[in-house]
């Protein structure tokens, strides 16, 4: 369970304050996929940055699981960051200087997972993602926009979180992969039992999700849950 | 792959560059090993000279004037002061004079020195083993004064006379004993050694006996020496000799021994506080000094151009991290945000950082040894070029000794001073002070990569404390 009460973030602009998230209150039950949709500056890549515990809140909670991640120490938030969230970025984020494969076992050495089975694990996720053998030893310099998309998603998941955040996954690819994209993210949390959030402007995907947030000058306003 | 091995390989993401940055380092640590194989190289001659000059001050009446038929000298009970000196090892003291040999024509000698040495009339029943015109080959090595400059049909030179508290050296050279036995320097006795020389030259064995000062002595031991000045000598106790001379308390010349080089200046100045304005004192340890004063100027050019080669190898360093950590923020950005520690990212930039640096330094390692040796010849050529005049003249000073009747014939104290300084300069280590070997040894090789490591760390330590205030949200403001 995602559960945020309150959550509030305040950003210093010069000599005025300005506040990204007001007041933010949401949950979102276990393997659900849910989005968050909104407008640019809405303040959707501040809530993801929260909730990935990439930045401090001002005030509020965040509660992944059982734990307040607010109160986390900095060891801790490293940790967090490590085993339980799952980041995919629009611009997909790879490290350059290593291969797929590498990329995808990055998190799992930061995890301490031993060497044969990060890369077990790490080939067994390429594979799911769709990637080809040949392809997996390539640099990101060398594969398509989509392609590493479906690397930074394997990446993602290289640590089983228990929540992936997902900031416009599809941003940057046209709408055929983009569809793609989105279906493999959808199907994944069912496999993987993670909670997805996927922060995106596009209506279309959103409506495809299991809950839809909208957020408005960083206020949310409306919620929608499928039945 | 650890972050070692990410480091390692990220040092090569852009090769141009890299390959420009280890050639500059390379220099960089080129000269700063070229300079700590100079440092090293003179260092170690300046300690090779250092310790080739002994530990022996000399003391000298002060002002001594050969040409002066009178002078100052020193006493025993001065001197005892001298020996109760702190880290004053030993203290040698001698006497000198001369005998003409009984029934004698004596011309007055020019070259060889004033004075008459008979003004006491005393005589000896010995001849020198020495003899004119034996020093080189052809001509005349000597002049006469007065008359018509040919010498006496009865000439034999002077004999010598030495008392001694050390009976196993004569004017700083060791003597060998070659039989009987040697003599108690501090007690009177008439008693004598006399060289191998001397005893055949007037048929003399151990147990024989001369006359000297109309008083009979013993020849006591029998010894062989290299110099023609021994030879001609005969050692007896300091007592005895002031006995015999009516020179009660009165020495020529000391030397006293440090108990170590490290003392030898402080024993120096203290025996010069102590003698005062009675005595000249020298030792080695001015001379060395001026003699290695160029090769310390070419020791701190050598650590001031190192240090300066290091600083510039971290500031290369220093600012290629600074650019690759400010080119690299998203991506340090990026592994924080799936996990990454400070720890591992910084750590994976200082193996960048030490990769570089190592590259360079086996760069500067072979720089080092090729150019190690012809620098440090030139900076020392070049250095003592300019000295080497002034420090010959310099290492040479005048010490007291003297002629005359009272200090002794052929001027004992100036001749032992001679060629106490002629000795030192002649010592390898101080000849040779401007040809320095440089080693490149293991020890040089640890120093140069140990050099790239430090240059590393320092290099790497700001970028360091750049990635740790690169947050994780970076990433996402860039989006």
């Amino acid at each position: 369970m995602l559960e945020v009460k309150n959550l509030v973030k305040t950003f210093q602009s010069g000599d005025t304050k300005v506040q990204a998230t007001k007041d933010i209150t949401f949950s979102v039950p276990d393997g659900q996929f849910a989005s968050v949709v909104g407008r640019s500056g809405s303040g959707k890549s501040t809530l993801l940055a929260l909730l990935g515990a990439l930045d401090k809140p001002t005030s509020g909670s965040i509660v992944v699981g059982d734990q307040d991640i607010t109160t986390l120490s900095d060891h801790q938030l490293i940790k967090y960051r490590c085993e339980s969230i799952g980041f995919v970025f629009q611009n997909y984020n790879l490290v350059p200087s290593l291969t797929a494969l590498e990329n995808v076992m990055l998190p799992m050495e930061f995890a301490g997972v031993v060497r044969p089975e990060r890369l077990a694990r790490a080939k067994k996720l390429l594979e799911e993602v769709g990637l080809e053998t040949d392809q997996m030893q390539r640099k990101p310099g060398r594969l398509s926009g989509g392609q590493q998309q479906r690397v930074a998603i394997a990446r993602a998941l290289a640590n089983r979180p228990k929540l992936i955040l997902a900031d416009e996954p599809t941003g940057n690819l046209d709408t055929e992969t983009g569809k793609k994209i989105f279906d493999l993210l959808h199907n994944l949390s069912r496999t993987e039992q993670a909670t997805i959030l996927v922060v995106t402007h596009d209506l279309a995907i959103a409506g495809k999700t299991d809950k839809t947030f909208r957020l408005e000058d960083g206020e949310l306003h409306e919620e929608t849950t499928k039945q | 792959m650890n972050p070692i091995t990410r480091g390692v390989r990220n040092a090569f993401r852009n090769t141009v560059r890299t390959g420009s940055i280890v050639a500059i380092l390379g220099l960089s640590i080129g000269l700063a090993l070229t300079m700590l194989v100079a440092q090293k190289a003179v260092d170690n001659k300046i300690k090779s000279v250092k310790s080739s000059i002994g530990t022996t001050v000399t003391i000298a009446p002060a002002g001594f004037n050969p040409g002066s038929s009178a002078n100052n000298a020193l006493t025993g009970t001065l001197l005892a002061k001298v020996k109760s000196l702190p880290h004053v090892a030993s203290l040698s003291e001698t006497l000198s004079d001369r005998l003409p040999t009984t029934g004698a024509t004596m011309p007055s000698f020019g070259r060889f020195g004033g004075g008459s040495s008979s003004d006491s009339g005393s005589t000896t029943s010995l001849s020198s083993p020495v003899t004119l015109n034996t020093n080189g080959n052809g001509g005349s090595r000597f002049f006469v004064n007065g008359g018509d400059g040919t010498l006496p049909t009865n000439f034999s030179l002077p004999v010598s006379f030495l008392g001694t508290t050390d009976p196993s050296t004569v004017d700083g050279s060791a003597i060998t004993l070659s039989s009987g036995k040697t003599i108690d320097g501090t007690t009177a006795a008439n008693n004598a050694l006399i060289s191998t020389q001397m005893a055949s030259k007037n048929n003399l064995a151990v147990g024989n006996t001369f006359t000297a000062y109309g008083t009979t002595l013993t020849v006591s031991g029998i010894f062989t020496t290299s110099t023609q000045s021994a030879q001609g000598t005969v050692i007896v106790s300091l007592p005895t000799l002031q006995q015999l001379s009516g020179q009660s308390d009165v020495v020529t010349n000391a030397a006293a021994t440090a108990d170590s080089l490290d003392n030898l200046s402080g024993v120096t100045t203290a025996i010069k506080n102590t003698l005062g304005s009675n005595a000249d004192v020298t030792s080695a340890q001015q001379q060395a000094d001026d003699t290695v004063g160029p090769l310390n100027s070419v020791k701190t050019v050598a650590t001031f151009s190192l240090i300066g080669a290091m600083a510039a190898g971290a500031v290369i360093i220093l600012l290629t991290m600074i650019m690759v950590v400010r080119e690299r923020k998203r991506e340090i950005g990026v592994v924080k945000a799936i996990g990454g520690s400070n720890l591992r990212i910084m750590l994976e930039f200082m193996a960048e950082s030490l990769t570089l640096a190592v590259l360079g330094a086996v760069i500067g390692l072979i720089i080092g040894v090729v150019g190690g040796q012809p620098v440090t010849k030139m900076l020392v050529k070049n250095s003592t070029n300019t000295d080497t005049a002034t420090t010959q003249t310099t290492t040479a000073p005048d010490v007291a000794g003297g002629t005359g009747r009272r200090f002794g014939g052929e001027g004992q104290g100036r001749a032992f001073a001679t060629r106490f300084n002629q000795g030192f300069r002649r010592n390898g280590a101080v000849q040779g002070i401007s040809t320095i070997k440089t080693e490149v040894g293991p020890s040089i090789l640890l120093d140069g990569f140990g050099a790239a490591v430090l240059i590393a760390l320092i290099g790497s330590a700001l970028a360091a404390g750049m990635i740790a205030k690169v947050r994780p949200s970076t990433v996402m403001r860039a989006e």
